[in-house]
């Protein structure tokens, strides 16, 4: 076997070997330190004295963490729910082959490239009914105009739902578009031939077609609903009161403000359960349909 | 870490200084390494104004500004403590003081203090936070009240206000009357730490007994007693009054609405003073003076800042800690630095009648002095000087949510206080 051979077989374990070491040494050693310090008594610093579940039972507790549970319930449902359907009404817009496609699809894709940060902060003036959408219409005339979700205990959660869906339709819409791209022309001009209508076309033969892109992307878009942390940060900083918070909001408090590393750690290990959730029958999906595909193979 | 090792780390320190002074090398110079959360405006002036002076008096100054909360700045000190390369100072304050130097070596500065005879003229509840655990180990550097109304001068004009008012009811009645000339009432922002503030301003004008009970003593009688109900039924009016879009808003959004009479009265610490001047505003702009207080006499809700010092090996950091320890504690200090940030000089000696000082300042320093005399002082809640961290912010989540939730009857306000009380205590 020539050097340059040799060379060749090796380089491709250069390239992956140390990344993954290190991603998964990170991710994983930082996961396993967590829940190790969960378990503890630490305050201030981390003090390694056993303390049992107690830090778990303390923050299951606390009103914080039960409203910050709700809100991502609400969240991250009405999140998924709107951002997949707009994403997908989006696509299938884009995919009548209009003109200037390449245009629409960057401006629709364009709010992913802003920072949720960036986000928070304009959605968090145009929402807010002293500066923003209210004050325009009272403005132009419309006094009886009310538009207050930001400012309403209630409805606060759901004025991030609309910042949330306006920053991940784009993206939802990038995705789906390329999965009805790739949809076999074959089947559907065989849908033409048995004379199926558009509308019954896409409902029947390429939205079954795209199942999985349409999996995946629910997927992912959850574990956006999860983690989110910098849009309710920039947007309503958790309030009006406690209203908006979000576990991960409600992590950083107990962990870097009120200086309670362990029951931060607690809440931030049920967090990561909580992902578990979402991904662990993904995963088990996923192997279902690569069993199924090689069973008819 | 248990009482024992930390005498040991006491006793390891006072062994440092006793030791022969190292001496520094040829040409070097004292030198500190400062951390503050006081980036900008007129905390950032004051600070870098003390750098200047330091460098005057042949040090090195290296300051690095975390902005934001207090909170953010001690991330970076937690950090740099593990890290074992801590500021030879850092900002800190009430009993954060005593739990963080738990945490890494902090300077004795027992012998500084007695040589410079600095005890004797800081208020008590200053030294007692100083000294945690018998040494003195930080030092106050400004105080401010935290119980100190602003009324807009141009808004008293409309509704023929000419001096403020002594106690809630009389409080009550103006802000009633503003409302009804199409004037916002209460100019305060809706951030969590200015919805605790309100109640703790309350509170303290209820009663400073009870607040001293309820919330420095988190006595359980005292959290449901009447006093603490009459708090958040005072909470609650201040919370109608406030501004719809205030929710998440720091105070200073409404700076300018406040100063041309749109809104009318403003609950806040002495800094907003400072501020106000750094905004280019005239002491003709606002009335000031202590806010409500039921019974009519002198009471005093106190925000402090301290500089506290950490353990470092290096000459030079000794030598500079030293350096700066002096420059805080001296007399000419206050007129230095306060004048700037719109504080009171923690040394109750201070002469104010200079011309950096404010009516306003001199008015919040004499009311200071009567309340040490009287042992009406009280330690702001808000601005974690009554209470560490967690149980402070367990209360204030409470008072945060009241705030924006008209929903919450004061009853139930004050039974959610004091069961988060319990939760955290």
């Amino acid at each position: 076997m020539s050097w340059r051979d040799r060379w060749g077989r090796v380089l491709p374990h250069l390239a992956i070997w140390p990344p993954i070491v290190i991603s998964c040494g990170y991710v994983l050693g930082f996961s396993a330190w967590t829940i190790w310090v969960s378990f503890t008594r630490s305050t201030l610093m981390p003090d390694y004295a056993w303390a049992g579940l107690r830090n778990y039972s303390s923050m299951l507790a606390t009103n914080n963490w039960r409203i910050a549970c709700v809100n991502l319930l609400i969240y991250g449902a009405c999140f998924v729910v709107f951002a997949m359907t707009i994403g997908l009404l989006l696509a299938v817009l884009i995919d009548q082959r209009i003109r200037a496609e390449n245009i629409y699809r960057a401006i629709f894709l364009y709010p992913l490239a802003v920072s949720f940060v960036v986000t928070g902060t304009v959605w968090g003036w145009l929402l807010n009914p002293s500066i923003g959408v209210q004050k325009l219409m009272h403005d132009l005339g419309w006094t009886s105009f009310r538009f207050e979700w930001l400012i309403d205990p209630n409805m606060a959660i759901y004025a991030v739902v609309i910042a949330g869906v306006w920053q991940a339709a784009g993206f939802a819409m990038a995705l789906l578009l390329a999965g009805l791209r790739s949809v076999d022309v074959d089947l559907l001009k065989a849908a033409q031939i048995d004379g199926a209508g558009p509308v019954r076309t896409y409902l029947r033969v390429i939205f079954p077609a795209i199942g999985p892109v349409l999996i995946a992307v629910v997927v992912m878009l959850l574990q956006f609903a999860i983690k989110t942390y910098d849009l309710v940060a920039a947007l309503t900083g958790g309030g009006p009161g406690l209203s908006s918070t979000l576990p991960t909001l409600v992590i950083y408090d107990f962990m870097f403000q009120r200086g309670e590393l362990a029951r931060g750690s607690a809440a931030a290990v049920m967090l990561l359960g909580s992902l578990a959730i979402v991904l662990v029958p993904y995963g088990l999906y996923r192997l279902w349909r690569r069993r199924a595909a090689s069973a008819h193979a | 870490m248990s009482i024992v090792s930390r005498r040991m780390l006491l006793a390891g320190s006072a062994a440092v200084l006793a030791a022969p002074r190292v001496a520094l090398a040829q040409g070097e110079k004292p030198k500190v390494t400062v951390i503050s959360q006081w980036s900008a405006g007129s905390d950032g002036l004051a600070i870098t104004t003390l750098g200047k002076r330091f460098e005057q008096e042949g040090g090195v100054w290296e300051h690095n500004p975390v902005p934001g909360f207090t909170t953010e700045m001690m991330n970076k000190l937690r950090a740099q403590i593990i890290a074992g390369d801590p500021p030879a100072v850092s900002q800190l304050k009430g009993p954060e003081i005593a739990a963080w130097s738990k945490v890494g070596a902090v300077v004795d500065l027992d012998a500084q203090v007695k040589d410079a005879g600095y005890e004797a003229v800081v208020p008590v509840e200053l030294a007692r936070l100083s000294k945690p655990y018998g040494a003195w180990i930080a030092l106050p550097i400004q105080a401010y009240r935290i119980n100190t109304l602003f009324v807009s001068k141009k808004a008293a004009d409309r509704v023929g206000v000419s001096k403020l008012p002594v106690t809630w009811a009389e409080f009550n009645a103006i802000a009633e009357r503003m409302k009804a000339a199409g004037i916002t009432p209460v100019a305060n922002g809706g951030l969590k730490w200015d919805d605790g503030m309100k109640w703790e301003i309350a509170l303290c004008g209820v009663s400073p007994d009870a607040y001293r009970a309820a919330v420095m003593q988190l006595d359980d009688k005292a959290l449901k007693g009447p006093e603490v109900l009459a708090a958040f039924g005072q909470l609650r009016k201040l919370s109608e009054w406030s501004d719809p879009g205030a929710p998440g808003q720091h105070y200073s959004t409404f700076l300018a609405r406040f100063m041309n009479g749109e809104m009318g009265m403003l609950l806040m610490g002495g800094w907003a003073q400072g501020v106000f001047k750094h905004a280019g505003f005239q002491p003709s702009d606002y009335l000031i003076g202590p806010a409500p207080q039921d019974d009519g006499k002198v009471a005093f809700d106190l925000n402090s800042d301290e500089f506290i010092f950490w353990q470092k090996k290096e000459p030079e950091y000794r030598e500079g800690q030293k350096l700066l320890a002096k420059i805080v504690m001296a007399k000419d200090f206050g007129p230095m630095y306060c004048a700037i940030t719109g504080s009171i000089p923690v040394r109750t000696d201070t002469d104010l009648s200079t011309e950096g000082f404010s009516d306003g300042q001199r008015e919040a320093a004499r009311a200071m002095a009567e309340a040490v005399q009287a042992n009406r002082v009280v330690l702001s809640l808000a601005h974690n000087m009554a209470q560490p961290n967690q149980i402070a912010a367990a209360m204030i989540d409470v008072l945060t949510e009241y705030v924006h939730d008209g929903r919450i009857s004061p009853e139930e306000g004050q039974k959610r206080l004091a069961a988060a009380v319990d939760n955290a205590r």
